[in-house]
């Protein structure tokens, strides 16, 4: 009986069987399965890679394989050597996005406290920033062009921060609003009693519990600043370009330098690729809470 | 007396924490929106900067001419194959993925990566893989002996969808596995003890409680599907002719190619009219959901 009840239980029950699990060859079928569909939706980044260390001759020689004569001078030009703008394009994105996060975070996280905790303003303010999130970005470009023309910030880092902070702020709102609610009221309330002001408490006890919903805010608000494209498109010209659009640039401007371009696309996706590795958690929580909680 | 005190205190409070949030909405978010509503109504211009009233010309123009009708088909038609695909297939790939298998970690990193990627550099690493004379794809299309122009009228339509696919599958799948994780599997061995079938345990146990989840990232993949612009702008900037332009690319090009701003902000106002009356009701749905999953 023991001997015919063991295998069954462990097929039935796999959920609660852990190291001999991992020694059923029917899991390797899930492992091979699944390894193939994840590497083929990684192709465009994949031959990208391989496209960038391959020398200009091999590149149309040898448009399947592995580089022959692997070589860094599609690095080596893109970072230094002829003279194209893109380590200031790196360095745009970069302020633009760390400039987006810290922005973000200092309208939205006192806001969201004054709303969810101090009764500020009401369920319609979540509402309208949830609506907000729905709407199509692509509404707001001419309005903003026509403004930024007129402030000034025309082709501008602040510009350009200010119209990202524009684009994640629902998110954060969101995010953070459901962060909040899952704090017991209690300590705060402790706190108060206690004799602390409101701003004492949302910054010695708020902040320290809200930590990981604001990292994972501010992971998620740099990934999609770094990763626009249309606002960069309508608001810069050249002085505030960031990487989306000075890669694709590459692609009209100077000929056809796949090599170059291969390598500056790679480079340019490496700041978000770090952190889906590193941070995957706080994405993951992210991108699903983002997606259910309102 | 005393909590009068606190509650007008409180107030206080709430107004210094919700100023920055205040000022920027009503700058960024208020007034683009006014100013963008009445740019509508006016010949405003690129080269043209006053604003000369001109009535219901610009949707007069819009709706009396093909481009805008059509624009708006193919978005519809584009946004309604690829989410259904893509929900369909994420669904799969989470329930493959709902298991314990060697290799699990790595290639639940992989799967997100194409999330991560900026849509404009992705765009770029689709033309180089995609190019006649240098992209891997065309090369082992001829290797068979096929010879196909993948971005000739006829193919460039299948290939975006499938573009399209390749990116956001992993969206739908990540919001769908972590809905899987919150599945109480009680429910699922009651059934199987019941003799149910895989596809029957399916069709009724999973799919009811899953139906939230299932909706929320219907609805957000739909909404970003609609204002799709990034990838295909970069691609085929909605050519050959007009075939694959969408509203998002027809009122950029509007905007800034013909420099007519009046019409491309009658359009965005179309958008947002035929948009608007959804959003309370996904608002609601993606709320409530949140409130279940708790």
């Amino acid at each position: 009986m023991t001997t015919l009840e063991a295998p069954t239980r462990r097929r039935t029950k796999p959920k609660q069987s852990l190291g001999r699990e991992d020694r059923n060859p029917r899991r390797w079928i899930f492992t091979i399965v699944i390894g193939i569909i994840a590497i083929l939706i990684n192709v465009p980044l994949l031959n990208a890679i391989l496209v960038s260390f391959k020398p200009d001759g091999e590149i149309a020689r040898n448009p399947i394989g592995l580089p022959q004569n692997a070589t860094l001078d599609h690095y080596a030009n893109v970072l230094y050597a002829s003279g194209y703008d893109f380590p200031k394009f790196f360095l745009n994105s970069g302020m633009i996005a760390v400039g987006t996060v810290l922005l973000v975070l200092v309208i939205a996280v006192p806001a969201t406290y004054a709303i969810v905790r101090l009764g500020f303003g009401g369920r319609w303010i979540i509402d309208g920033a949830s609506g907000l999130r729905l709407l199509p970005a692509i509404f707001f470009v001419v309005p903003f062009f026509i403004l930024f023309s007129n402030l000034g910030l025309q082709d501008s880092v602040p510009g350009l921060i200010l119209a990202n902070t524009f684009l994640n702020l629902p998110l954060a709102i969101i995010l953070l609003a459901a962060g909040l609610r899952d704090i017991p009221k209690e300590v705060e309330e402790a706190a108060s009693v206690d004799g602390a002001g409101v701003f004492r408490t949302l910054h010695s006890i708020v902040l320290p519990m809200l930590a990981s919903t604001i990292v994972a805010v501010s992971v998620l608000v740099f990934i999609f600043t770094w990763n626009d494209y249309l606002f960069a498109l309508v608001l810069s010209s050249s002085n505030a370009t960031p990487v989306t659009l000075g890669a694709s640039n590459f692609v009209t401007s100077t000929g056809i330098r796949w090599g170059d371009i291969s390598a500056a696309s790679f480079l340019s996706t490496i700041p978000p690729l770090l952190f889906a590795v590193f941070a995957q958690r706080y994405l993951v929580s992210g991108l699903s809470a983002g997606a259910v909680k309102g | 007396m005393a909590s009068t005190f606190v509650r007008q205190k409180k107030h206080g409070a709430s107004l210094i924490l919700s100023a920055p949030l205040i000022i920027f909405a009503a700058l960024f978010v208020a007034y683009p929106l006014v100013s963008g509503t009445m740019t509508a109504f006016t010949s405003k211009s690129l080269l043209d900067p006053t604003d000369t009233f001109n009535g219901v010309d610009n949707f007069v123009s819009l709706f009396t001419k093909p481009a805008f009708l059509n624009a708006a088909g193919f978005t519809l038609s584009f946004a309604a194959i690829v989410v259904l695909c893509e929900m369909v297939l994420g669904f799969g790939l989470a329930l493959l993925f709902d298991r314990k298998f060697p290799g699990k970690k790595l290639f639940f990193t992989l799967t997100l990566l194409p999330i991560m990627i900026a849509p404009a550099l992705l765009g770029i690493m689709f033309r180089l893989l995609l190019n006649e004379d240098i992209g891997a794809i065309p090369a082992i299309l001829q290797s068979f002996g096929l010879s196909v122009s993948l971005f000739s009228p006829s193919s460039v339509v299948p290939l975006l969808v499938v573009l399209d696919i390749l990116q956001w599958t992993p969206f739908t799948f990540l919001i769908i596995y972590a809905g899987l994780q919150s599945f109480p599997k009680e429910l699922l061995e009651a059934s199987a003890v019941d003799g149910a079938t895989f596809l029957r345990q399916l069709w009724h146990v999973v799919l009811p409680v899953l139906k939230p989840v299932l909706f929320a990232a219907f609805f957000l993949r739909a909404i970003d599907a609609i204002r799709t612009f990034d990838v295909i702008y970069v691609l085929t900037a909605g050519g050959p002719g007009t075939s694959t332009t969408t509203l998002s690319i027809f009122i950029y090009k509007v905007a800034f190619e013909q420099g007519d701003f009046g019409k491309a902000a009658a359009a965005s106002v179309v958008v947002l009219i035929c948009l608007l009356p959804f959003v309370p009701f996904i608002v609601k749905r993606i709320a409530s959901s949140g409130m279940e999953g708790k």
